[in-house]
């Protein structure tokens, strides 16, 4: 079995014409391209071709935490879970997450955090997935690019976009955006997360040696190579929806030349003439109101007599019965007014 | 009379999060918006920016429902408590549905011709009455944001489903589904047809009867507005598009 030695990288970075290898000048960041939407089951997705990476993003969420201990009752959290393919690199890396990968999810979140309005969801997540399908330098960097496109479309609320790019030392000269090979073989390696809207910084880590002058020169250029990343982010999320209006648009303009042409209105004549003629249609309407035939009265449909119903029958009971009393209230008076009198009613004097 | 119209029409310009949308200081940021330093309001989301009397929003182009009260919407039962029933209702809660706002009180006549008012069924036997997996159209009674949504299913065009297809689109893009005044949905429902119920959760119900051939006109339409809910002039373009594609699928 042959035995695998890695061979050891060559520490040229630079062409003899002052270029780089790959023929970029120092302040140059690498071939960047953009696209959202791509994953249709995810809330909001996004993928990201930097230089040799290719990322892929998916964002769900705000939903529910589980397990539900980790929940925080006044602020939602952020998760986000870096993982390598295992075809990403040269040699095949273990599909478990191991401390690099923990390591680097920790600090996107972290980098993610501040443009997020999390305490407008608490109880709940976002969730953040991050899958490296092909690694070439610098992919925490693009990975956070890729994060704030697909949190952009997903719809969750964020106060500015961010971008991730890197500065570094190579053989004595500060460079932009670095590679896989000046990565490993320079000097120094400086990523760092722009939050675009006020230029302000949400992630910085630094590795190797740099002066303070060589720092500042870094930050030049990473604040310039961010401007241009943050151009392709806009394109990326705006193209997807101008695309459509200039079609509508083209089909609309279409739809009304297949619509027939309305004749052409005649022009009107001064504004006081136009007045006195509304007035004039308007009164006339009013006579014509007020001349209007009155409605004929409802002419009353003959019905046949009613059928006693159960109330009548007892009224007429009641009222039968009534009569008979007051018949016999009656005949008593008179009975009573004709019997002879008593002495005592008579009002004679007693004997 | 013109202007006035312009400003409360949504320029159709759309904006990125961060970006300024204005910096007059007589403004108030509404929706999607915050106002930062400098009188500098920005955009929260990617959306249609829209300023409406003094306010200035920024209309999402995609994300989550949030649960407001009297919100008519479609949720699939996937679990069930010895006291309630769970339902998936596309939001970041799970709405909760209780058994006795679920079924009619049963009243019962207890002999002599008298009724004697309404009778309690057992929590138990109500629990049995829906499976996992049911449909149903219900009304939330009790939305914030802290808790779950209580709903109900009792009452007009509420209740399970029985028959019918159901699709699904961004519920920021329900409004153009409806149009204004609901003009949209009124067009779709004349010229296809269909019985179209449209729940605020982003779920709508269709059902076509034996018009199979008008359903799939129909979800075609639906698609077709989801994908340029964006853009201006939609009800005339989507009548143009009905009138084509019943003449190309041969629909009478």
């Amino acid at each position: 079995m042959p035995v695998l030695v890695p061979e050891p990288h060559d520490p040229i970075c630079f062409r003899k014409d002052g270029k780089r290898l790959d023929g970029r000048e120092v302040d140059e960041p690498r071939p960047f391209s953009c696209e959202v939407g791509v994953i249709k089951n995810a809330q909001g997705s996004a993928v990201v071709r930097h230089g040799g990476n290719l990322i892929y993003v998916a964002v769900y969420g705000p939903r529910e935490v589980h397990p539900r201990h980790l929940a925080k009752p006044d602020r939602g959290i952020l998760r986000v879970y870096y993982r390598m393919s295992t075809f990403s690199v040269h040699d095949r890396k273990s599909p478990a997450p191991n401390r690099r990968d923990n390591e680097i999810s920790k600090v996107i979140r972290e980098a993610i955090e501040p443009v997020l309005f999390l305490e407008a969801y608490p109880d709940s997540q976002i969730e953040v997935f991050i899958q490296i399908m092909a690694a070439d330098g610098g992919t925490r960097c693009a990975s956070t690019t890729a994060a704030s496109l697909a949190l952009a479309d997903a719809g969750i609320p964020m106060r500015s976009m961010i971008v991730g790019i890197a500065a570094g030392k190579a053989q004595d000269k500060v460079i932009l955006d670095l590679g896989d090979k000046e990565d490993k073989v320079g000097q120094a390696d400086v990523p760092a997360v722009v939050v675009m809207k006020d230029k302000t910084i949400s992630l910085l880590q630094f590795d190797g040696e740099m002066s303070i002058e060589e720092m500042k020169l870094g930050f030049k250029y990473i604040l310039k190579g961010a401007e241009v990343i943050y151009q392709k982010q806009l394109e990326a999320l705006k193209g997807k929806y101008e695309a459509i209006q200039m079609q509508a648009k083209k089909e609309s303009e279409e739809y009304q030349k297949t619509l027939p042409k309305l004749p052409q209105e005649k022009p009107l004549p001064p504004s006081d003439t136009v007045v006195s003629k509304k007035t004039e249609e308007i009164k006339v309407n009013k006579d014509e109101k007020v001349q209007k035939p009155k409605k004929e009265p409802k002419k009353e449909t003959k019905k046949g007599p009613k059928k006693p119903t159960k109330k009548d029958v007892k009224k007429e009971t009641k009222k039968e019965t009534k009569k008979k009393t007051e018949e016999k209230a009656q005949k008593a008076n008179e009975t009573i007014q004709n019997a002879p009198k008593k002495d005592s009613e008579k009002g004679g004097k007693t004997k | 009379m013109e202007i006035v119209e312009s400003i409360e029409t949504p320029s159709r310009e759309i904006v990125t999060p961060g970006m300024v949308i204005s910096t007059d200081p007589e403004l108030i940021p509404g929706r999607g918006a915050v106002r930062e330093k400098n009188n500098e309001i920005i955009s929260l989301f990617v959306g249609l920016k829209e300023i409406r009397g003094k306010y200035i929003n920024v209309v999402p182009l995609n994300g989550l429902y949030n649960p407001q009260l009297g919100d008519k919407i479609i949720g699939r039962v996937i679990a069930k408590t010895p006291v309630k029933f769970l339902l998936n209702i596309n939001s970041k809660y799970l709405g909760i549905l209780k058994p006795l706002d679920a079924f009619k009180r049963n009243t019962r006549n207890r002999g002599y011709g008298k009724s004697v008012g309404s009778y309690r069924v057992k929590d138990d036997d109500l629990m049995q009455k829906l499976k996992m997996g049911d449909l149903l159209i219900c009304k939330v009674l009790s939305g914030d944001r802290l808790n779950e949504p209580e709903l109900t299913s009792l009452g007009q065009d509420l209740g399970q489903i029985k028959d019918g297809i159901i699709i699904h689109v961004p519920p920021p893009k329900i409004p153009r589904i409806i149009g204004k005044k609901g003009s949209m949905i009124t067009l779709l429902k004349n010229l296809l047809h269909c019985k179209i119920f449209v729940a605020q959760n982003g779920r709508i119900l269709i059902q076509g009867g034996k018009n199979f051939k008008n359903e799939r006109l129909l979800i075609d339409a639906i698609h077709k507005i989801e994908e340029e809910a964006h853009t201006s002039g939609l009800t005339d373009r989507i009548k143009n598009y009905i009138i084509k594609e019943k003449k190309k699928r041969g629909i009478e």
